[in-house]
Order: structure tokens, then C-alpha cells, then sequence
């Protein structure tokens, strides 16, 4: 028989009413206090009462507690003071609540939570409405009322208001607020207007509050899919939807013998090398979220069990004999179709029949135009809290690169990596942290020669030479085709060391003193050549 | 596995009860299906889930089921445990019928226990203290088991808050034959007023009324202030000892009911009583059917047997290979036979 809901110790959350469950000492007895009532149903059992109350009423409380102790010796009483200068403010309110549930620990698998609506200001109830709706509180709301009949101690009634069903949706619709703030979380923040884009943002929100069911995101590199992966595991974190950590990991570092006891673990001595027990990462991400990027790339041994995983939520770890349990949620993400994979017998169809209840295909820049004013404004707020010093656009500058990025021109095949580092290069160049007319321009001609031939940078043919015949004697293909994309950079930049930024501007990302210049310099040497000798 | 249907008869939390306590004294489990059936609420409200669990807990037993609003109960018994035991029950609860559910069980034990039962003492839907302690245990006293009860603090509707500690000495084996035919002649009587943090001429005028309709000595009226009770209570409770047996029938003061009306409705349940010559009142009958089941047997004399006490009766006989009769008598009493031979 399974254990019921109802089973679980039940948490009540109430304010004291300092009208409502105030009464005379002598007569308290005679009068209905919902907070007392709350605990005197012979069907409903309180486990423990968080009682809220203003600190001046401490001797009401006490007192509240005391009776409560004394009709429900079941229940035990934790005093929590709050103070609210004034209780009908909104703002303090909620900010005083939802400072209450966020510092709460909420135990949702082994304890039952219901808020209790009958004390405290309208605005109180109003509060604790939002605050259950947005899942801040993960409960349910109870409403009390007076027993029809007078007499002493008639208990009055009571109903429990889940908002989780559907019946309240009309409701729950009218109190948007939390759910525009949890929009907003998605996009960290940006106000996007691409209207394609906002709504696979507000399907997702939905999907993230109300399912557990695995995600796939795809999208072309750069379109954003890792950080949104972070946001959607901080939004179920928040509304405590899990409890673990996120597992970020992406399939295409996962080649040969290894990936399967990474994601799987092993037993200790399960094969040479194997000196203890290792856990595997879709253990570590237990009662978590697993993102998987690239998943694309994953061996197809490992998508058997990972498709075991999801359906039965356990799996054999390598050389061991003993299944183990791991209960996560999984967002996938790929840059692939993974149809197609599946064509060509390289993709499980059932994994991806399992993993594609909800796929979300996230644009790439260039089809947002009306995103880029602004993300770059939060490119500007990104630069300025890792520089920590502000940059900013004059209208001119701000206007030219606008106009160039949103454009025919604003091709963005590297997305937002390639976005974020324009207006990185930019800030950083700028005079004064402000970005003018010419530094604008200068990055117009630089993204140009970015992209004007993809070939030079990554094609893997021969290339129509455009260096003189001597330099290239001798050399192999290889070599070749690394020399002309590198010439074709330096022939477009100013100097040796706007060149190398160009060049390195990945791997510059991660050094704190980038000597660009310096590795320029040096690999032209190797076949004998100068900036000089180029750029010309 | 023995089934036991809960909305059998009066289909209320007697059937639980006995069955539990029956289950675990004779190790047999049992499944009990449609809990409360026939009632607003059906399925456990708390104070049967307080009586779950006490006799889950005396008798190390596995349960299944046991959740408010649960209408299937499988109660898997252990062995019995002797010791020193507490339990709360909620909501006013009545502490006696978590009693009423493992006092049998411990008398089974092998050896001397302590209960403590936190909740009600006296309220309307259960017999109050007085009862189990003047007029219920003494008959199980005879039977050879030691018990004795005491009332910690009284805990009266709505506030709650009380606390009886009961002590049990099994007999060391089956308890003995009991037989209750007739009362045998009037020992004593006392009317006592129980007045909790209310004014001390409730209970006097309550006594005054009480004594006005019924023959008793002015030495057995007595007013008893409360003042350990955590809320406001009064109850009016007349003993009557006889020979044989002793009766203790109550009523209860509550707001909006004058106290002199109180005293004379006590004063006719007294008259009622004397005048019917059935030893065994209702409450007490109800009472008795399981330990003398579970002993060596016996015969009382009633009046006509409740629909609770014939409920009772028919879940004895199916967890108990243990033969009741019911015998109705010319002077309208009805002799109940347990264990006949």
C-alpha cells in the first residue's frame, strides 16, 4: 500500500491575529481563535505551527501557543517573530515574507506545508497567496471559519486551497507578477522584444513550473543554451522544485572507455585503473538537474543506459552488480538534428522520442534583430560588473553599431560568444569607458573581416593562395591554410597587437595577462615573416 | 489474515478498537476495510489514529494505513510489550477510549505497565474519568488484575490538556470469571460537582437541583474546584455503590444551559437507573464484553443491549472463538452470557 499524502507530518504557517485570536483570558474559551480552531480537527492533524506574530504581541502568542498545546498536544508551537512597521504595506509585507520562506527549510518530501489565510491584514492574505502561488511556500492554502452553530467549543470549518489545481488558474493568471519576475530570471534580466523569442521563453517558464519531464534545447553554438540551462536550474531551485546540485557536462569531452563511468560511476577494480568507488556524475546530480550539452555526441552505449536512467530512474554503474538509484531532471542540448543522427543509426530513436516532450529551438542572434539593443545593454552591465569599471556608448556610437549589427550585414554566426565579444573589445578600447564614432567603426571592419571569409578561417580545402608563391613554397596544406586565415586577420588590423586579439580572442578570455602580440609574433617568425610582411 | 468490515452495524470506531486490541492479544492480524463508514467523516480522525498507533506500539505491531482519512487499516501485531507508556491525543479526544483500546492488551502482558494517556477527561462523547476509575475498574480489579487510575489534571471540552496515568498488574494469567446479576445493597453514594475556573455557585446550584428530585445524604454532595484544569469545565457526577457493582452516570454544564437544569437531568438518569434494576448501565456493558471474552467469561445483567454493545458482540465472535449469548428476561433486563458453556 502506498504511503498517502496525507501521511506526511503536516507544517502550518500562521500569523497571529491580533484581533482574531485575542480574547480575554478568562472567557478564550468561549470565543472561536482561528489559530487555535485551526488545530482542534479531529480529521487534520498539525504537526508543528509556525506561528508569525509581532514581536510587542509576544504575551498573545505565548498564550496561543500554550492553548494550542493544550487542545492539540500533538503540535508543536515555533514561535517566529516578524516585525512590520506597518502591517499594510505592501511592499514590507512581502518583502518580510518572502524573506521568511527563503531562509525557511522547506523539507517537501518529508513534510506536508499549508499556509494558513484567516489572520493577519489583507495584504497579509494577499501576500501568501502570491507567495504559494510562485511556489516560494511549496503547500497549499488553508482558510478557516466559525462554527455555524454558537456554543463553546464548537470547532468552526475549514478548506484547503491548492493552487496547484486547475480551477485556480483563472485566479493565478490575474496574479501574474511572480511569474513576469520568473520570465525576466529566464532572460537574465534582458527586456527582449524578439516576440518569437518571449514566447518560447513564457512556454518554457511553464513547462520548468509545472513538469519534471526532460528538456531539450537546441539551437545553432553561442545561441545561449548553457547559461540558460543555469537559469532554469536556479528558477526550480528557488521554487524548490529540486533540492540537488546542477550537473553541467558536455558529451563531446565524453569520448571512449571513460565516458561511461564518468556519467555512471564504477565500482572500484571494475577495469585497470578503477582504484575506488567513483559516484559518476549523474549520481552527483541526484535530486538535481542534469544538463547535458552536445548530447548529440553521446557513445551509444551510453545512451542505452542513459534512456534506462530517465525511464526507470536507476542504473548498473560500471563492473558493478548492484543497481543505484538516482532521481534527477535532465536538460539536454544540441546543436545538431538529432533526427538525422537518428537516420544515420548514430542517435537512439527512443531516447530521443523520451528526451524530446519538450524541445525548445533557441535563435540565434541574427534572427532577433530586435534583441540586440537590449542585450547589449546587459552586455554593458556584464562588462562593467567583471571589469568593474563602467563603459558606455555616445548616441552616434550607439546608433552606427546598431545599425550595423542589426542589419544586413549581422551575420552573428557565433552568436552571442561573438557578440559578447564585440562589445568587449569595444568597452575595453574605448577612450575613457566611452565607446565614440571611431571605436565603433573599428570593430564594424574587424567583425567584417571575420566574417567575410569563413573559408580563410576554417575551410578545409585548398585556398586560393594570397600570399606570395616564395613564402608558401615548401609549406604543407595544413600550414597554408593557417598562414592565409592569419594573414587575412592581419592584413584587416591596425597593428601586431589588434591582430593577435582578433586571433587569440578566445583564449584571451581566460588569461588574466593575454600576450597576444607576443604569440603573433612568434608564429609569423617561425616561417620567416613580420607583421610587416602581411599586412601589406 | 481475519477481515473485519467496518461498516458493520453501528460502523464506528468501537470496531476498530476491539479489533485491535483483540488482534494483538491473540497475535491474529487483521484488515479492517470501510473504517467509519457510516459516519460524516469516514475513515480515522485522530483520536483513533492516537488508538492506532498506542496499540500499534504495545505490541510492536506493523501497520498499514495509518493516515488521517484512512478507511483501510492491516495491523500486523508483534509481541506484546509491558512498560511505561505515554500518548497524546488531540482535539479534546477522549484519553479514555486510547485506554478503553490498550488496557486489554496490557493486562495480556507478562508483565506490570504505566500509561499516561494526554487529552480529555471529561467531555460528552466518551464516559469521563470517574467512570473508568469507580465503576469499570474495580470489576477488572475482580477479575485478578491490579489496576488503578489517576487523574493528573482534568481536561475538559474545549481546552483539553489533561492527563490520567493508569496502572496495570496483569493477573498472571487469563482473567478470572466475573458475574454482575444483581447490584446487592446500596454501600454508598456521592454527587460530587466538578467546577473548573468557573464560579464556585455553579456547582452549588447544580447540587441543589440534583438533590431536590433524588433521595441522598447532604455529607455525599460535595463541590470540587479545578483549578490545575488548563481551561474552564464542569461536569456534575453521581456515584452509586452497591455490593456488587457501582454505577457512575454524569452530566455536563456547558454555556447556555442553566446549572440547575444540569443537576436535575442528573437527577433523572439516577431515578432512571434505580428504577430499571439492570446492574450493568449501557456504558458499562459496552465495557465489560471484552475482558470477559478474553478471560475466563461470565454473566451480567443489562438493560436492552445498544446497537454499539450488539456491534460489539458480533466483532468478539469473529476474532475470537468465543461463544455470546443474549438472553432477554421477563422483567424486560437482558442477561448477556459470555464464554457459555
Amino acid at each position: 500500500m502506498a504511503r498517502r499524502e496525507s501521511s506526511k507530518p503536516l507544517v502550518v504557517f500562521s500569523i497571529l491575529g491580533t484581533t482574531l485570536d485575542r480574547a480575554n483570558r478568562a472567557q478564550r474559551w468561549e470565543r472561536w481563535r482561528p489559530t487555535v480552531d485551526l488545530c482542534r480537527h479531529d480529521d487534520l492533524v498539525v504537526k508543528r505551527l509556525e506561528l508569525i506574530y509581532p514581536p510587542p504581541a509576544r504575551e498573545l502568542a505565548e498564550l496561543v501557543a500554550q492553548d494550542v498545546g493544550s487542545v492539540s498536544p500533538e503540535t508543536e508551537v515555533c514561535l517566529r517573530p516578524l516585525d512590520f512597521s506597518d502591517p499594510w504595506d505592501f511592499e514590507e509585507v512581502y518583502g518580510g515574507l518572502l524573506d521568511f520562506t527563503r531562509g525557511y527549510r522547506f523539507r517537501p518530501e518529508k513534510e506536508r506545508y499549508l499556509v494558513h489565510m484567516t489572520t493577519g491584514t489583507h495584504v497579509a492574505q494577499i501576500c501568501w497567496f502570491l507567495l504559494a502561488e510562485s511556489r516560494h511556500v511549496p503547500g497549499a492554502l488553508i482558510q478557516t471559519s466559525p462554527p455555524k452553530k454558537r456554543g463553546v467549543g464548537q470547532v468552526g470549518k475549514y478548506s484547503i486551497i491548492d493552487l496547484d489545481l486547475s480551477r485556480y488558474d483563472r485566479i493565478a493568471q490575474r496574479f501574474g507578477v511572480q511569474t513576469r519576475d520568473n520570465l525576466s530570471f529566464l532572460k537574465s534580466g534582458i527586456d527582449t522584444k524578439n516576440a518569437a523569442f518571449n514566447r518560447l521563453i513564457e512556454h518554457m517558464e511553464r513547462v520548468v513550473k509545472h513538469s519534471k519531464a526532460p528538456l531539450l534545447i537546441t539551437g545553432p553554438t553561442g545561441a545561449g543554451k548553457s547559461l540558460l540551462a543555469k537559469k532554469i536550474y536556479a528558477l526550480r531551485k528557488q521554487q524548490r522544485q529540486v533540492e540537488g546540485q546542477l550537473v553541467e557536462v558536455n558529451c563531446a569531452t565524453l569520448r571512449g572507455d571513460g565516458a561511461m563511468s564518468t556519467l555512471f560511476g564504477h565500482k572500484k577494480g571494475a577495469f585497470t585503473g578503477a582504484v575506488g568507488d567513483r559516484p559518476g556524475l549523474l549520481m552527483a546530480a541526484h535530486q538535481g538537474v542534469l544538463f547535458l550539452d552536445e548530447i548529440g555526441e553521446l557513445g551509444l552505449d551510453e545512451q542505452a543506459m542513459l534512456l534506462r536512467a530517465l525511464e526507470d530512474k536507476r542504473f548498473l554503474p560500471v563492473g558493478s552488480d548492484r543497481e543505484v538509484e538516482s532521481d534527477f531532471t535532465l536538460i539536454a542540448g544540441t546543436n545538431r538534428d538529432l533526427w538525422l543522427r537518428v537516420e544515420e543509426g548514430r542517435f537512439r530513436e527512443d531516447l530521443l522520442a523520451r528526451i524530446n516532450l519538450w524541445t525548445f529551438e533557441l535563435p540565434g542572434l541574427a534572427a532577433r534583430p530586435e534583441d540586440v539593443a537590449p542585450n547589449l545593454e546587459y552586455e554593458l552591465d556584464r562588462f562593467e560588473e567583471a571589469e568593474g569599471r563602467k563603459a558606455s556608448f555616445n548616441r552616434e556610437a550607439r546608433e552606427r553599431f546598431l545599425t550595423f549589427a542589426t542589419g544586413p550585414e549581422g551575420r552573428w554566426p557565433g552568436n552571442f560568444r561573438d557578440f559578447n565579444a564585440a562589445v568587449t573589445r569595444m568597452c575595453t578600447l574605448a577612450p575613457g569607458g566611452r565607446v565614440d564614432v571611431p571605436t565603433v567603426e573599428e570593430e564594424v571592419s574587424r567583425l567584417r573581416a571575420q566574417w567575410r571569409s569563413p573559408s580563410a578561417r576554417v575551410a578545409p580545402g585548398p585556398v586560393q593562395p594570397s600570399l606570395p608563391e616564395h613564402i608558401l613554397e615548401g609549406l604543407d596544406l595544413f600550414d597554408r591554410v593557417q598562414l592565409e586565415a592569419v594573414a587575412g586577420v592581419c592584413r584587416e588590423a591596425k597593428s601586431l597587437s589588434d591582430a593577435g586579439r582578433v586571433l587569440f580572442a578566445e583564449s584571451r578570455k581566460k588569461k588574466a595577462n593575454p600576450n597576444d602580440a607576443d604569440r603573433l609574433r612568434k608564429y609569423l617568425a617561425r616561417f620567416g615573416l613580420t607583421f610587416a610582411d602581411v599586412s601589406s | 489474515m481475519k477481515l473485519i468490515d467496518g461498516a458493520f452495524g453501528e460502523g464506528g470506531g468501537q470496531i476498530l478498537r476491539t479489533s485491535l486490541s483483540l488482534s494483538a492479544i491473540t497475535g491474529q492480524p487483521v484488515t479492517i476495510q470501510n473504517v467509519r463508514a457510516g459516519r460524516a467523516k469516514p475513515g480515522l480522525l485522530r483520536q483513533h489514529l492516537t488508538a492506532l498507533q498506542a496499540a500499534a506500539r504495545v505490541c510492536g505491531a506493523e501497520v498499514e494505513g495509518d493516515a488521517l482519512g484512512s478507511t483501510t487499516v492491516v495491523f500486523t501485531p508483534g509481541a506484546i510489550q509491558a512498560g511505561d507508556y505515554a500518548f497524546q491525543v488531540g482535539s479534546a479526544g477522549s484519553a479514555h477510549l486510547v485506554l478503553q483500546t490498550i488496557l486489554p492488551i496490557l493486562l495480556a502482558a507478562d508483565g506490570p505497565s504505566e500509561i499516561s494517556v494526554e487529552g480529555g477527561t471529561h467531555n460528552d462523547h466518551a464516559p469521563p474519568f470517574e467512570f473508568l476509575a469507580q465503576a469499570f475498574l474495580p470489576l477488572i480489579h475482580r477479575m485478578g488484575a491490579g489496576v488503578s487510575a489517576t487523574l493528573v489534571r482534568p481536561g475538559f471540552y474545549p481546552a483539553g490538556g489533561g492527563r490520567v496515568v493508569l496502572r496495570v498488574a496483569p493477573p498472571g494469567g487469563p482473567l478470572g470469571p466475573l458475574e454482575v446479576m444483581e447490584r446487592g445493597p446500596l454501600a454508598g453514594q456521592r454527587c460530587q460537582a466538578l467546577v473548573a475556573h468557573l464560579p464556585y455557585s455553579v456547582g452549588q446550584r447544580e447540587l441543589a437541583a440534583f438533590s431536590a428530585r433524588v433521595t441522598w445524604p447532604t455529607h455525599g454532595l460535595e463541590v470540587v474546584p479545578m483549578p490545575a484544569s488548563l481551561g474552564p469545565g464542569n461536569a456534575v457526577v453521581a456515584e452509586l455503590r452497591f455490593a456488587h457493582v457501582t454505577e457512575v452516570l454524569t452530566a455536563f454544564g456547558s454555556r447556555g444551559i442553566r446549572a440547575e437544569q444540569v443537576g436535575r437531568g442528573l437527577a433523572d438518569q439516577v431515578r432512571a437507573y434505580l428504577s430499571a434494576d439492570a446492574p450493568v448501565g449501557e456504558h458499562l456493558a459496552d465495557q465489560l464484553l471484552v475482558p470477559l471474552a478474553m478471560g475466563s467469561g461470565g454473566r451480567f445483567r443489562t438493560g436492552p443491549l445498544s446497537l454499539h454493545a450488539r456491534t460489539n458482540i458480533a466483532v468478539i465472535q469473529q476474532l475470537l472463538d468465543v461463544g455470546v449469548e443474549v438472553a432477554q428476561r421477563d422483567d424486560g433486563t437482558v442477561e448477556v452470557t459470555v464464554g457459555a458453556p
